[in-house]
């Protein structure tokens, strides 16, 4: 791949089924090294924009190119730069763990003193220390996740493509594969990346945020944060028992644009930037207040809020 | 498309599917005890020939000659005969199924044929089993021959003799008949059922995504998946065919090379068949029922397997001709009773070659259409 070169690019792009659109009009570019996160609901067109890159789909209009190969014309060429992990998990469970990876390095051509030493270095990345023999559905539903990663990176690809990889997975498997997915990009991998969860959206470099098949935001967190609550934000924990009279005043303050519960905490969008000391005064001492940087749920929220009320 | 059809991947393809094969009890299950599970029962259950067909007798001339025909009757191996209890319906047995004939002889039989003329003994036929009924009277005309013999010691023959030899089958012999069709019926449903269930299964586990990221082309799936169930069921029919040599004691008086070559058209007919309902259905449940649907009952009730062609309606015989296993049929049968040779089978060998072509091209089609971008 040339230096300055996009790892992947999409213009105007759409996909129709039927008079169903999934994905409407959408162009972005992503840089390589970068960890790019596709957020947004389930159905907002995530998977259908991945397909398309990884040369599974033909859009129904606009043109997409990965590492400067076309998804549409070149697709058999995108899919040796690419390595695809699909939502579902693909691999065979009747098959053991040595077969599967057999097997996708016999589709992909590699011969076998490659797989041999990318299974090593692929088991070394993901701590694999399970017998090669064993049936995949015999493993843990972590590890399985982690060697459908490996088995997508077999031929180490510049490019990766994670649909969903912590979806159903426990919170500290997700935390573990993040990290590795943060290790990937560190080696200079393209990582694209979609999820649900917005906390994992923090460790992307940037995100885009997706619904109904548009992209209703593009940046990096800190920079969507910034443009969605450029006032500030505070969060306040009443002590289990206070009385709830600060809270009947505060919605009262003209002042204060919002207030939102987060479970027993509540945030509160102050109108403008000096005011929110004023406020921080005003409130019983038993409170606990700080003030905090919004979550990308907050952010999220917001922008889908003003999609609507536009 | 950068690079063409790659024989190592098939290959590879292959290989993982035969290891799926093996650890799967099912297919293999699948394989071989449904083809022996049908060629035993069929072979056995069904026998067009009926024995000891139960006759109700009601003799009231109770002459010599009245008892003569009787052991007439019961002389044959074909009939079974009880006395009518007196002052009972004749039809009564006949209803209460305990009869498939009522035979009745009324006072007069033995003055009549001492005086040399006409008499007329009545049979009462369950005609709601109209099969059966129909090869009781076959067996009537050998029954009035024989008795006239005895009766009026007609020694001296009918100046017009009709006699009959069966050529093929010479004793008629149900599995005989059976074996060689069951072979396209149970083959047709057995071939069309695992290439549905193998590339539905694909789908339905999400597997077919990870193919389809790789180079891998469609034609290449399909080659690689379906080889060895092509081998698999080729065993099957090698099965069958012991089974019908060594246990139904079945000729096989044509080529063996000629039936492989038919074989192999009908199977790939089939495979085709189950790619395209594994391409609409996605889903391994609803594949496996359609397969048994369009694999089971065209060629169970249009093949000519039970119901002869010829005495179908001229529509349904059109429409036998699209059924794969009529012409599959007509080749086994010709091999395994009649000799035939190429020239005699060139026209369902033709038919299969034709519709082969058709079919695999749509099958191919549909799937790669479905496939690629």
């Amino acid at each position: 791949m040339k230096k300055n070169q996009l790892a992947v690019q999409a213009r105007h792009l759409s996909v129709r089924f039927g008079t169903f659109t999934a994905v409407d009009d959408i162009s972005f570019a992503v840089r390589p090294g970068e960890i790019f996160g596709f957020l947004g609901a389930n159905g907002a067109g995530k998977t259908t924009t991945i397909r398309v890159l990884c040369g599974l789909l033909i859009p129904s209009a606009g043109q997409a190119w990965v590492a400067g190969l076309d998804c549409q014309t070149q697709a058999a060429d995108v899919k040796t730069k690419v390595g695809y992990m699909s939502q579902r998990f693909t691999l065979y469970s009747d098959l053991t763990v040595a077969e599967n990876l057999a097997f996708t390095a016999a589709l992909r051509k590699l011969d076998t003193r490659t797989l041999q030493r990318r299974t090593r270095e692929l088991f070394d990345f993901i701590h694999f220390d399970y017998p090669q023999n064993s049936m995949v559905s015999d493993l843990p539903g972590g590890i399985k996740q982690q060697l459908a990663l490996a088995a997508a990176l077999l031929h180490d690809p510049p490019i990766i493509f994670l649909d969903e990889p912590t979806a159903g997975v426990a919170p500290a498997v997700r935390a573990r594969f993040w990290s590795l997915i943060r290790q990937l990009a560190r080696a200079g991998k393209t990582i694209f990346v979609t999820t649900h969860y917005l906390d994992e959206a923090e460790n992307c470099r940037r995100i885009a945020l997706m619904r109904d098949g548009q992209i209703i935001a593009l940046d990096s967190p800190r920079r969507l944060k910034a443009s969605a609550f450029p006032e500030p934000v505070l969060e306040i924990e009443p002590q289990p028992g206070t009385s709830r009279e600060w809270l009947r005043k505060l919605k009262l303050d003209p002042r204060v644009a919002r207030i939102q519960p987060h479970g027993r905490r509540y945030h509160v969008l102050v109108l403008n930037g000096p005011a929110w000391q004023g406020i921080a005064r005003r409130l019983p001492k038993t409170l606990s207040l700080r003030r905090i940087q919004p979550s990308l749920e907050d952010v999220f929220i917001r922008l889908v809020e003003a999609e609507v009320s536009a | 498309m950068s690079s063409g059809f790659q024989v190592n991947r098939a290959a590879s393809i292959t290989r993982k599917e035969v290891r799926h094969i093996f650890r799967d009890p099912f297919t293999l299950g699948w394989a071989f005890g449904l083809p022996l599970f049908f060629v035993i029962f069929f072979g056995y259950a069904i026998d067009f020939n009926v024995k000891e067909v139960r006759l109700v007798v009601s003799d009231q001339d109770n002459s010599r000659a009245s008892r003569q025909l009787l052991e007439v009757f019961s002389g044959s191996k074909y009939f079974k005969l009880s006395q009518l209890p007196p002052g009972v319906s004749p039809q009564r047995d006949l209803s209460r199924e305990r009869a498939k004939g009522v035979l009745l002889i009324e006072p007069g039989m033995g003055e009549a044929l001492g005086s040399g003329k006409p008499y007329q003994i009545q049979l009462l036929l369950d005609g709601a089993d109209n099969s059966t009924a129909g090869i009781i009277i076959s067996y009537l005309a050998g029954i009035q021959q024989a008795a006239g013999k005895r009766l009026l010691n007609q020694t001296r023959s009918a100046p017009v003799r009709l006699q009959t030899r069966f050529l093929f089958n010479p004793e008629l012999s149900s599995p005989w008949f059976v074996v060689p069709g069951l072979l396209a019926v149970v083959m047709g449903v057995l071939a069309i059922m695992l290439t549905a269930l193998t590339v539905a299964r694909e789908w339905e586990s999400g597997s077919m995504e990870l193919l389809l990221s790789t180079p891998v082309k469609p034609l290449e799936i399909i080659l690689g998946k379906l080889t060895p169930y092509l081998v698999l069921s080729l065993l099957a029919v090698a099965m069958i065919y012991l089974v019908a040599r060594l246990q139904f004691g079945l000729p096989f008086r044509g080529s063996q090379p000629l039936f492989l070559v038919g074989v192999i058209l009908f199977l790939t007919l089939c495979l085709a068949q189950g790619l395209l309902i594994s391409v609409v259905t996605r889903q391994q449940a609803l594949a496996v029922q359609l397969a048994f649907l369009a694999g089971l009952l065209p060629p169970l009730l249009l093949s000519g397997f039970i119901f002869p062609v010829e005495s179908m309606p001229a529509f349904f015989q059109y429409l036998t001709m699209l059924i794969p296993a009529r012409w599959f049929i007509v080749i086994s049968r010709g091999l395994f009773l009649k000799g035939s040779g190429v020239v005699e089978l060139a026209v369902p060998l033709g038919m299969l070659l034709g519709m082969n072509l058709l079919l695999v091209a749509a099958a191919l089609k549909r799937f790669k259409k479905d496939l690629e971008p």
